[in-house]
């Protein structure tokens, strides 16, 4: 008689894995692609956030599953990050030099530091695993503080600033850079000086943080708004991460991005009382997509609605073979420059010079290099306030579309004033999102976000 | 050599024909009473015998006759006409590792012979066994040729683990329907409660279909052929709109465009509307469906001599599908081969070869976008649009209305290349040793060994072609199984005490190892997929598992006086695939009946040949788990360009978490039945009931979404299923004019019982673009499989209704559907169960009427209340795309009586100023879409000649028949999709009866001829 006992031939069990360098990048590479998928995923997952005021279709009445597929999608990231931290950790890895080692750890931490900074900005406190956290198939926890959250972060950016080369080599140009977890550690102090951690200290760190990106010039803005999101540019030299897609992996059918009169689906629209105020001028019509053929959006059959050119940027070809190969930024320059402003302001209590000279670079780009009455340069005579509020404004401009402004809404608490049609809508726990019914169904220590139902637990 | 003239003299010959009910009998036995002398009738029924001058009687027998002693008189030519014996007692049925007398059997089996089958120009095996046996329910999922069924035993006992029937072909496991001959069939046993599958154990709880095949008789060499040939059509048309009207709704539902002082413009004029009355524009699914043919040629040559029997068969089909572009070839060879090496030693060899080569565009959920499935985009196109453009190609919709996105139809279906072989070897053979008198052993070994080989090719005229500039794919699998039984049998009778024990040992052995190539970005495209080396991206994956069982099993079958039965048997499985700390699981059986029939009391009643009553207890497996279920596993394929170069970046990622606990799912079943025959066995009736539950389910347990992994697999849940069967047979007419009839009704009802942690499970039976984003069929404890849940749909809002219309936010016109909860707003909490894919009971009914030379057989059969969710119906009727006529029937303030959605104009909308409190968001999980599944088809029927002997022999031919057969000639539905019988999404029985974009079954009518030298 044979033997019982199995030897599979095809595939290994976690505690055989990640033993070289291969196979932790490819750990990478995992984490990146459950992010990217067009269901649940980034790659068409404008579903959750379209309670902003950007994406047509949202009213404030927030769903019971919101972001369900995002928190599932980032802890599937996060398992394939924190096993490979914890192997490297006790040494698994055969051959590999320290100075690859930690630049391997670095890579983990900033992935790991990226998914947890969604998270906390979604969810605010959540269960927190790290490479430390046994057997999680069986695993009951409690959601962390957000502070706790953001601490963990923090450490992870900074180590992956600090050992994060300054760039790769081109067959490796998409990786995270140092610049990059610099860039993204900014981020995520301006965050945490506003809602709802409000600690103002951070201010300063974030534009600190911000300025040394713009000093070191691994990152540049591209100086034409039209090419920012050629695929020429995906990139770099504005782009410091992105979500990734090549002839190899293609994204999301581009017919979701575009409307009906281009032979597009039209899944996504800009609302139209935000198009109504973006100011007209080279970056709207780089950016949006307001007339097709001379036909104003206003006079097409169907959905009546402006449409995002962001990633439309392919061949009329390719587009007609469902071919996408348009990144979408997780990450750029445009973004750092805002962030300095933001904090330097805030920091300093008044606009200075500086501030105003980054804000303005993305303006000045924005227009063409030229006057642009509709969208004016900003000045150190505003107010600090006035400051702040006109670079929201850029921010909401620039990055539209990029899985940005639900986030400033939630940071800057403006989701009451955003849209009058949904006032009524409006309450403080609009600010975060529910903790998924699932999880909380399976495990009691799990606490529901205010304003969300608890189901019954088992 | 030779008898001297002496004893000549002593002698006589005689000579005759041995016929029975259906003509001659070949291999029926004459012996002269008292002696040893004897011999078997030939081919034809005739025998030749010397006997004894002093012999007086002939002594005549055959399996299933009642035996005849005839005087023999002066006479030289005797014809004996045999009886069939009434209650069948002596008849002999197949069951697991072994035969037992019928009148034995203490367990639920269904018999179906080969006649039955060889009756029909039947293609498939599975297909034939529809409707003919009670509690076995066939689907045919989807009507390609070489397409799949599903045969479920008395309902589904599993979620994960599959509910398959497990095939056993001459006693060799793991068989398969598909590749085998229906024409190489003797009979078929449907093994259905415990008492009959616990001796299978581990792969028993799904019921067991028993394949006899056949066998050569003594006699001379016989030689039949059989060629049929027939033709195939699209059953039914979904009802769509021509040209004219299509442009005239396109038209309508833009004029409705007028929110935000929009002035709509008409699509089409009046004079391309008029232009379109008179062409009548593309009808496409004229265009992509065909009459299509079907050709079978049968040959087989069988015989035997007085140590060796032998029988060679060969087959061909070619059946071309109704789909252009697609077809279905099948060839197959069988050689069965026994000899008696010695009295006391008998060889056996079986051996089957098939190749089969089937390939069809794309259909139903089969991986590939919808967009370019022929089936789905066919009724969807305008038919405004041209086949072809004016440069001769494949138009291209235009923009702005219809299925614009979608890729032309019959370019969807002519274009890609499919070309999927399967080829399958099955050898088969034993040694049979009588050790004793009454002791036997049997030592087998079988294998099967079954080679894939498919591959696929989109080229630039194909949206995936396009899409990756050239598109293949190349799949080679090879999988072999290996089994050796050792089968112990002991039977003695001692006096009026029989007993039969049977000790097995037994172990199986599967390989499967196979490799893929998924190839892009063509250079050239007229090679495609046969030059690799061409392709810009290549991405190669294989897999390889292993799974053994051991076995050791033993049965007793006890029978005292023939009066009281007892079975028991008891079966020892370890398998490969289960957790380090439940290897083995055991599968006990006992069942007892009791033939009342023998009774005195009864006998001396005169009026019941038959009396039986059945009742049995046991317990069945199923592996329902693939190889290394059990262990955690890094998988590859999570790929991503990380690099941010053209090529994708290796992924591998924690595809599960590791459970050593695992287990089999049991299934306890109690089964009670009752056998009658009256009127001397005209009439015989059958009722089983029974009672099933399945537990340690293996079920995905749900993990919290933190931990990274959507579940882990665990014996969880629990399922019962019971059911009751009735089987009725008899032979209203037994004189010049017969007829045998036979129906067969059952009703199945399950429920989960358990889900562990989980109230409930649901899966998403669809594809993106259909609106139903989410989870649709539920699993839920205390409710059945099969459940639908959506929004209930109420029709239209009318004219008078408006009032109530407002309060929801809505315009007469507009749907409407049922507040649960009554609370003003129709969300989530209004979604119910609105259909259950399952029927409350199917049915059977099979008939053979003989007139003289001429017999015509048919069988009816049906399901009664089961519903199909018609997805494809969401975007056939949907305003602005819609093809459906339904559309037609639109609501308007002069047609309200209508369940079909007005299109409402914007301004009126946006004037009325209404908030909406229906909050679905276009969610398409709708009562709306569900529909009564319900049938009865005329599902064969055939009428059959047989030429005369005495005219065939003239052209020395012992036997000629030539019919005609119909197949799906008549249903009886209100289902309104090309076919009832239906199911797009086959994952697991938790999601049947989806009808999305699937091949539509054909009607085919056949043209025979048998011939038998």
């Amino acid at each position: 008689c044979k033997s019982l006992e199995e030897n599979p031939a095809s595939f290994v069990t976690p505690e055989n894995f990640y033993t070289s360098k291969a196979q932790v990048e490819a750990a990478f590479a995992s984490s990146m692609n459950n992010l990217w998928s067009a269901w649940d995923g980034y790659s068409y997952g404008f579903g959750p956030f379209v309670n902003d005021d950007q994406i047509y279709g949202g009213d404030l009445n927030i769903s019971i599953s919101q972001g369900d597929g995002l928190w599932k999608a980032h802890y599937e990231a996060l398992l394939n990050l924190n096993n490979p931290i914890s192997a490297i950790k006790k040494g698994n890895l055969r051959g590999v030099d320290d100075a690859t080692v930690k630049q391997l750890l670095a890579q983990a931490k900033f992935l790991r530091a990226f998914n947890y900074f969604m998270l906390v900005r979604m969810f605010g406190g959540v269960p927190l695993l790290t490479e430390e956290t046994p057997n999680t198939a069986q695993l009951q926890v409690p959601r962390a503080p957000a502070k706790e959250v953001y601490a963990l972060i923090v450490s992870d950016l900074t180590e992956a600033a600090a050992n994060l080369p300054k760039t790769w080599p081109a067959a490796q140009k998409a990786r995270p850079t140092s610049a990059a977890a610099k860039g993204l550690l900014a981020k995520v102090y301006l965050t945490m000086a506003t809602a709802p951690l409000n600690d103002v200290s951070y201010y300063q760190k974030a534009a600190d943080m911000a300025l040394q990106v713009m000093q070191e010039g691994t990152y540049s803005l591209v100086p034409k708004v039209e090419e920012v999101f050629s695929l020429a540019n995906k990139y770099g030299p504005e782009m410091m991460f992105s979500f990734n897609s090549s002839d190899d992996d293609l994204a999301t059918d581009p017919q979701i991005w575009a409307p009906g009169v281009m032979g597009g689906w039209g899944d996504f629209s800009a609302n139209p009382i935000w198009e109504r105020t973006y100011p007209a001028g080279p970056r709207k019509a780089a950016y949006l997509i307001t007339e097709y053929n001379g036909v104003p959006y206003t006079k097409w059959p169907g959905n009546q609605a402006a449409y995002i050119r962001k990633y439309l940027n392919i061949s009329t070809a390719d587009f007609n073979s469902y071919r996408s190969t348009s990144n979408i930024p997780i990450l750029r320059f445009a973004d750092v420059l805002l962030i300095f402003a933001e904090a330097e302001n805030m920091a300093k209590g008044a606009p200075t010079q500086a501030a105003v000279d980054a804000v303005n670079r993305v303006i000045d780009r924005a227009n063409g290099n030229v006057a642009n009455p509709a969208r004016p340069r900003l000045t150190t005579a505003l107010s600090k306030d006035a400051f702040d509020k006109a670079v929201i404004e850029e921010r909401n401009l620039e990055l539209c579309f990029e899985y940005d402004r639900w986030f400033d809404l939630v940071r800057k608490r403006m989701l009451k004033d955003v849209n009058p049609e949904w006032t009524a809508n409006f309450s403080e726990d609009d600010y975060l999102f529910p903790i998924p019914e699932a999880d909380l169904r399976m495990n009691s220590l799990l606490e529901q976000n205010p304003g969300y139902p608890t189901p019954a637990r088992n | 050599h030779g008898t001297t003239p002496a004893l000549r003299r002593m002698e006589r010959v005689i000579s005759g024909r041995v016929t029975g009910n259906d003509g001659p009998l070949p291999g029926a036995s004459i012996v002269v009473k008292g002696t040893t002398v004897g011999t078997t009738t030939d081919t034809e029924g005739k025998y030749t015998l010397r006997a004894a001058d002093k012999a007086t009687t002939l002594v005549v027998s055959y399996i299933g006759y009642l035996p005849q002693e005839i005087a023999i008189g002066n006479r030289t030519t005797i014809d004996i006409v045999l009886q069939q014996d009434a209650n069948t007692l002596s008849e002999m049925v197949v069951v697991g590792y072994g035969t037992q007398r019928k009148s034995d059997l203490t367990g639920s089996i269904s018999s179906i012979k080969a006649a039955d089958i060889t009756q029909l120009p039947t293609q498939r095996v599975d297909q034939a066994l529809q409707g003919r046996a009670a509690g076995v329910m066939v689907l045919n999922t989807d009507g390609a040729p070489g397409g799949n069924t599903t045969i479920r035993v008395r309902g589904m006992n599993s979620i994960n683990g599959g509910n398959n029937a497990l095939i056993v072909i001459d006693g060799l496991q793991g068989g398969n329907l598909n590749s085998l001959n229906p024409n190489d069939i003797e009979n078929i046993e449907v093994l259905k409660d415990a008492s009959a599958t616990a001796i299978y154990g581990s792969q028993g709880a799904n019921g067991v279909i028993l394949i006899t095949t056949k066998m050569g008789k003594k006699g001379k060499p016989m030689i039949t052929y059989s060629y049929n040939i027939g033709v195939q059509n699209l059953r039914n048309k979904l009802d769509v709109m021509n040209a004219a009207d299509f442009a005239r709704t396109v038209n309508a539902n833009i004029a409705t465009q007028t929110g935000s002082g929009n002035i709509p413009v008409p699509m089409f004029t009046d004079a391309q509307i008029r232009d379109y009355e008179q062409t009548g524009g593309t009808d496409w699914q004229d265009v992509v469906y065909r009459t299509a043919t079907l050709q079978n040629h049968q040959l087989s040559i069988s015989g035997g001599t007085e140590n060796l029997r032998y029988l060679v068969s060969g087959g061909y089909l070619d059946q071309q599908g109704i789909l252009v572009n697609s077809s279905y070839k099948r060839f197959s060879l069988r050689a069965n081969l026994n000899t008696d090496i010695t009295k006391r030693v008998r060889f056996g060899l079986n051996w089957a070869g098939s190749k089969e080569a089937g390939n069809s565009p794309p259909f139903g959920d089969a991986g590939i976008s919808f967009l370019g499935n022929a089936v789905n985009v066919a009724p969807r196109w305008a038919p405004t649009e041209p086949v072809y453009d004016a440069n001769g190609n494949y138009s291209v919709h235009r923009p702005g209305y219809g299925a614009s996105d979608t890729w032309n139809p019959l370019a969807s279906a002519m274009e890609p290349y499919i070309d999927n072989n399967t080829i399958r070897n099955t050898l088969n053979g034993y040694l049979e040793f009588d050790l004793l008198k009454d002791l036997k052993l049997r030592i087998t070994g079988g294998a099967i060994i079954q080679n894939l080989n498919n591959q696929r090719y989109y080229n630039l005229k194909t949206k995936e072609g396009v899409q990756y500039n050239g598109s293949g794919t190349v799949n080679t699998d090879l999988y072999t199984r290996y089994q050796n039984s050792n089968i112990l049998t002991y039977d003695k009778t001692f006096g009026v005490h029989r007993l039969t024990a049977t000790g097995v040992v037994e172990q199986q052995f599967q390989k499967s190892s196979g490799s893929g190539t998924q190839a892009k970005n063509f250079l050239v495209d007229q090679t495609g997929v046969f030059d690799l080396a061409g392709a810009g991206s290549v991405v190669n994956s294989s897999s390889a598992s292993e799974r053994v069982i051991n076995s050791y099993l033993g049965r007793i079958n006890y029978s005292y006086k023939d009066k009281y039965l007892l079975t028991a048997s008891y079966r020892a499985d370890g398998s490969s695939v289960f957790g380090k700390n439940n290897k083995w699981g055991y599968f006990p059986s006992a069942s007892v009946a009791w033939n009342a029939s023998e009774e005195e009391f009864i006998r001396n009643l005169n009026v019941i040949s038959n009396l039986k009553v059945r009742a049995s207890w046991g317990v069945t497996g199923n592996q329902a788990i693939s190889p290394y279920g059990t262990l955690a596993r890094i998988s590859s394929g999570s790929n991503y360009p990380y690099n941010g170069n053209n090529t994708t970046d290796l992924g591998f990622y924690i595809a599960s978490a590791a459970n050593p606990d695992l287990k089999w799912e049991s299934t306890t079943q109690t089964n009670l039945g009752l056998d009658v025959a009256v009127l001397r066995g005209r009439l015989t009736a059958t009722v089983d009931y029974y009672h099933k539950t399945t537990k340690d389910l293996l079920l995905y347990r749900e993990l919290p979404g933190y931990t990274g992994l959507a579940n882990i697999l665990s014996n969880i849940g629990s399922v019962e299923n019971k059911g009751i069967e009735l089987a009725l047979g008899g032979d209203p007419l037994v004189g010049a004019f017969k007829w045998n009839t036979n129906f067969n009704v059952s009703a199945n009802r399950n429920k989960v019982l358990d889900l562990g942690t989980a109230t409930q499970i649901s899966y998403k039976t669809t594809v993106g673009g259909y609106g139903v984003n989410k989870n649709f069929m539920y699993l839920a404890k205390g409710e059945p499989f099969g459940q639908m849940y959506g929004w209930q749909y109420e029709g239209v809002w009318k004219t008078g209704e408006a009032e109530q219309a407002a309060r929801y936010g809505q315009l007469p016109g507009d749907p409407r559907y049922t507040d649960l909860n009554n609370d003003g707003v129709i969300d989530t909490k209004d979604i119910k169960a609105i259909g259950n894919a399952f029927p409350k009971f199917i049915f059977g009914w099979s008939n053979r009427m003989t007139y003289k030379a001429f017999e015509l057989n048919f069988l009816i059969q049906g399901t009664k209340g089961n519903d199909i969710f018609n997805q494809g119906r969401i975007r056939l009727e949907g305003p602005g795309e819609g093809t459906s006529a339904r559309l037609l029937d639109r609501w308007t303030p002069d047609n309200q009586d209508t369940d079909v959605p007005g299109f409402i104009d914007g301004l009126t909308r946006q004037q009325a100023n209404l908030t909406n409190k229906v909050l679905i968001a276009g969610d398409q999980r709708l009562s709306r879409w569900v529909e009564d599944g319900s049938y009865i088809r005329l599902k064969t029927v055939t009428l059959s000649y047989n030429v005369p002997q005495a005219l065939s022999e003239k052209v020395k031919l012992s036997r000629v028949r030539a019919y005609v057969s119909g197949t799906n000639l008549i249903t009886l539905t209100t289902y309104s999709g090309y076919d009832p019988e239906v199911s797009s999404f086959n994952g697991n029985d938790a999601q049947i009866g989806v009808d999305f974009s699937n091949y539509p079954p054909a009607r085919i009518l056949t043209f025979g001829i048998d011939v038998s030298f």
